[in-house]
């Protein structure tokens, strides 16, 4: 191509939206292939702290020590592979547990004539609004033994029974409480891919005289399998970044996972190794990402055999029915009223384990900084505790930029996808902005801790700023808001468009007159996802957050560590309120659909 | 005569020299003290982060006299570390002033690459012994292994051995190392003292300490992990678990700070600190005042170190046990013994041997401790 015939096309392409992505495309990788080089880089350095673990170094120096010690050395087992292990066995089980509970009840609801099916829908969708460690706060306040000393758990309190170790902490609660935070993922892709099967062929296998189950069997699992496999993976890459119930439930009983183990490492001043591990998680996740591409390629083949269906005939649950509805129910409440009239109720209580009515008080929410009350913490009520209103503060900051910009940001890629389809451009920046979906979330923030502690030439360092931890969320929430961009713009057919370019509109006009107000609900959708994660982070800002730009849910680790509960449910609380009331208030002024921006 | 004379004026005008030297001294200290108040006032605000929670009754009062605001942040001590070493790095001017523990933490990453400075302010020069003035000592913390004692009256053990035996599985409490530097030092401290540790084994037990690890120290350290020690989050909560009443079986807590026994009667806990133990009743560790070389408000943070280190800026803590001035007029809690008692009893550590070893300490303890 002569330089007049490309420069020629430059101009052509260089509209506003085109521009932009190239911006976007330059700057995810930045954050995404420079942390890696930095991260890898501390892998091979000796820290301040380690010189004399290292004889004869000086900080700076090159060293092969971490690698050693981590892989090698005699206490590798300690220092990786038993973290792996549990790591693995962790998400793997939970992962299955959720995609069973997902799939069945997506199953239930979509191909059955189970009643109540609005309400269940909703219902089941909000453990995944919760804060992921929200049923492990719950779970230690219903199940604790006196191992970890303080107050008993409710159970303890009701029937005098002692639970063992292996049922209050460790392994076994970690999975159950992270399975039922993760399983609404499961039900709300299981569910869009039942609805996409045309129910013809289920009919005609029916015609055929096949009985229900080979019916299942042969036509619905295949059909399903791609959603219920990506299902597998994504929650299986999310369990591997996440920190809180692990280091909770885990803590007490000594179980390490890598999320907590690289959190150890960098606060205890091993950034070497800790990097290591980081890294070491990233891969894992990269693996998933081209693990999952693959399985959606599939997916998307099997859904364009299947054109529109006629009206679906619903399987009937028979006798089954009321047993199944009021089994689904009790579920679903256990699962969700339950964890958080747990928490709300301990937010209530003076004395934490005395569940007198005697004992029941505001104090924890509304009561001056006392050294005689209750757990004599010194700390105000939290509706009048400077810190911790700042912190709540934040938090609604960092929600609401990090939608704008995903919201925003998600559009112009979903733009720039569907106009350019089918170009190498476009299919670059829709991997490239899918990628940090699948970055464990802990080794995520050590990533943008690594990039971001010093200046880097032009870069300012963020550390101990809301941009840095904006940028945080923002970037790895962008998938979200992306993936709802892109779905929505595929809709749009270029002739509206091309006709008011024809009368003259520029590109801002027919943005915001044409296609912002066609795709208002995804666009919504698109911001409310990553409103909602910001607002109940943890894994992922853990390791950014300074004392002046504490967020709610960083800043409950404070009192969770000192045993002082009552703050920490009160909080917990306070965001699973806002969090859904957004929801609500969103979903009846914008009509946004949550479902929308999850996995595609 | 002549020479007497000479020699006499001489030493006149030595003397005359010196004390001049020493009136031009002093004035100009003086000076530069109101000059520091005034910019001080000027500046209206510092900000400090410390180790101890008592530090906002500081600084409220401290607000109070000078008017200066005082933004304090309570942070645990690797937080702190932490938090000073990465806003120093990222070149962030947030904190004016430290109280700050775990000297070989502070040593290698903030004082040697020159983000924190050494600052004695004029209350502490004579009050506090010339030892400890490089860096100055705010205080020195005691942490102890307690019990319950409504179950015991007196203490269940006689040595720090017996908490690894059968009897003690799965009842001793402690602070997860790796997250406590202090703990890291005190126990490099077994490791340097080695001798003494096996040689209370021996008393105690009549045989020889069979060793798995190097040294007599990190036996004991792996010892301790493996009988399903129990590790906790926070002292507050281990003094809480070790002396709430009402206990079939209550556990053991391991080097916890003593001053949280301040709260065990207005808790209702049954708490008493094993003084007797062999060979060391616990560790003490000291606290340092230290100024940020690259602070906001540099004057109103000399002013507010001028504060702490006298009588009335130490006032928050002289009500508690378990925490003692090294400011010498400050008296210790009525309720408390005298630091020498306590000196005597607990063992602390070499800084530079601690810097040395606490890697090791720290590598057994997450090998041991791991499931």
């Amino acid at each position: 191509m002569n330089p007049q015939a490309f420069l020629g096309r430059v101009r052509r392409n260089a509209t506003p939206h085109t521009i932009l992505s190239v911006v976007i495309i330059a700057f995810l990788l930045y954050v995404v292939v420079v942390p890696l080089a930095v991260m890898i880089k501390e892998t091979f350095i000796v820290h301040p702290m380690e010189r004399f673990q290292i004889p004869g170094t000086l900080p700076g120096d090159a060293t092969l020590s971490h690698w050693k010690k981590t892989f090698t050395g005699s206490s590798a087992g300690a220092f990786f592979f038993k973290p792996l292990m549990n790591t693995l066995i962790m998400s793997i089980s939970m992962s299955i547990l959720a995609m069973l509970i997902g799939g069945i009840l997506a199953w239930l609801v979509v191909r059955t004539d189970l009643p109540g099916k609005k309400f269940i829908s909703n219902l089941a969708i909000v453990p995944y609004i919760m804060p992921s460690w929200t049923m492990s706060l719950a779970w230690i306040t219903l199940f604790k033994n006196p191992r970890i000393g303080g107050s008993v758990g409710l159970f303890q309190y009701l029937t005098g029974i002692t639970l063992p170790d292996w049922f209050s902490y460790g392994m076994f609660p970690i999975v159950i409480t992270l399975a039922v935070h993760y399983f609404p993922f499961g039900f709300m892709l299981i569910s869009s891919a039942l609805e996409n099967i045309d129910s013809q062929l289920e009919e005609s296998a029916e015609l055929l005289g096949a009985g229900r189950r080979l019916t299942l069997r042969r036509i619905v699992f295949p059909l399903v399998m791609p959603a219920i496999l990506s299902t597998f993976l994504l929650t299986f890459s999310r369990g591997l970044g996440t920190f809180g119930t692990p280091s909770f439930l885990g803590g007490p009983v000594r179980l390490y996972v890598l999320s907590t183990l690289l959190h150890a490492n960098l606060v205890g001043q091993r950034p070497g190794m800790a990097y290591l591990v980081a890294l070491v998680m990233i891969l894992m996740g990269s693996l998933i990402l081209y693990m999952d591409t693959k399985l959606l390629g599939a997916r998307k083949s099997y859904v364009t055999i299947s054109g529109k269906g006629g009206k679906r005939g619903l399987v009937s649950l028979g006798k089954a029915k009321w047993p199944v509805t009021v089994l689904v129910m009790v579920f679903l409440v256990c699962v969700t009223f339950v964890p958080f009239g747990v928490l709300a109720i301990e937010s209530l209580t003076l004395i934490p384990g005395d569940y007198s009515l005697s004992n029941l008080t505001l104090h924890y929410w509304i009561g001056p900084a006392s050294t005689s009350i209750g757990l004599r913490t010194g700390e105000a009520g939290i509706l009048r505790n400077t810190e911790i209103l700042r912190a709540l503060g934040n938090s609604l900051k960092v929600g609401l930029l990090t939608a704008l910009v995903c919201g925003v940001l998600g559009m112009l890629i979903g733009y720039t996808v569907a106009r350019m389809r089918g170009t190498r451009f476009a299919s670059a920046l829709d991997q490239l902005s899918f990628m940090p979906y699948l970055m464990p979330s802990i080794a995520f923030g050590s990533a943008f801790l690594a990039l971001f502690s010093v200046p880097r030439g032009p870069v300012p360092s963020l550390y101990g700023t809301l941009a840095l931890l904006v940028l945080a969320c923002a970037v790895k929430y962008l998938p979200y808001s992306s993936r709802a961009g892109i779905s929505a713009m595929m809709q749009i057919g270029p002739e509206l468009e091309e006709a008011a370019t024809m009368a003259g509109a520029s590109w801002f006009k027919r943005i915001s007159s044409i296609i912002f107000p066609l795709q208002k609900s995804s666009f919504f959708s698109g911001l409310l996802l990553p409103f909602i994660s910001a607002m109940r982070e943890l894994s992922l800002v853990v390791l950014l957050v300074t004392p002046g730009t504490q967020l709610a849910t960083s800043i409950t680790l404070k009192f969770t560590d000192r045993g002082w509960y009552p703050y920490t449910n009160a909080v917990m609380v306070l965001i699973v309120l806002t969090v859904l009331a957004t929801t609500w208030i969103s979903r009846k002024l914008m009509g946004t659909d949550l479902a929308k921006g999850i996995g595609g | 005569m002549k020479r007497t004379v000479r020699l006499s004026v001489s030493i006149l005008m030595v003397v005359t020299l010196l004390m001049s030297l020493s009136v031009v001294g002093s004035a100009q200290t003086a000076e530069n003290w109101n000059d520091i108040v005034k910019a001080a006032t000027k500046e209206g605000k510092v900000v400090v982060y410390s180790t101890t929670s008592r530090i906002m009754a500081a600084a409220e009062a401290f607000q109070q006299r000078t008017g200066i605001k005082v933004e304090a942040h309570r942070l645990s001590e690797t937080e702190l570390i932490e938090r000073v070493y990465r806003e120093a790095r990222a070149g962030i001017k947030s904190v004016d002033l430290v109280l700050i523990e775990d000297f070989p933490s502070m040593k290698e990453l903030l004082v040697t690459p020159g983000y924190l400075v050494n600052y004695v302010p004029p209350s502490a020069r004579k009050a506090v012994p010339e030892s400890m003035h490089n860096p100055l000592v705010f205080a020195h913390v005691s942490r102890v292994v307690g019990y319950n004692s409504e179950k015991y009256k007196t203490a269940p053990f006689e040595s720090i051995w017996d908490l690894t035996t059968p009897q003690w599985k799965g009842k001793v409490m402690i602070r997860d190392l790796a997250l406590t530097g202090e703990h890291q030092n005190a126990f490099t401290e077994l490791i340097r003292r080695s001798d003494e540790l096996a040689l209370d084994y021996e008393k105690r037990f009549g045989k020889k300490l069979q060793l798995r690890e190097d040294n007599a120290g990190l036996e004991f350290l792996r010892r301790l992990s493996e009988n399903d020690i129990i590790i906790m989050t926070s002292d507050t909560r281990i003094a809480e678990a070790v002396g709430k009443k009402g206990q079939e079986d209550p556990p053991v807590g391991f080097f916890y700070v003593y001053s949280k026994h301040r709260d065990a009667e207005a808790k209702n806990l049954a708490i008493k600190a094993a003084v007797d133990l062999k060979p060391f009743a616990g560790y003490y560790y000291d606290m340092y005042l230290q100024l940020s070389s690259n602070p906001a408000n540099p004057n109103a943070a000399k002013l507010f170190a001028d504060y702490l280190m006298s009588l009335e800026g130490f006032t928050p803590w002289s009500s508690d046990i378990g925490i003692y001035a090294s400011n010498g007029a400050i008296e210790h809690h009525p309720q408390d013994m005298p630091w020498e008692w306590w000196e005597s009893r607990l063992w602390t550590y070499d800084p530079d041997f601690a810097i040395q070893n606490r890697g090791i300490v720290l590598d057994t303890w997450i090998r041991s401790v791991s499931k």
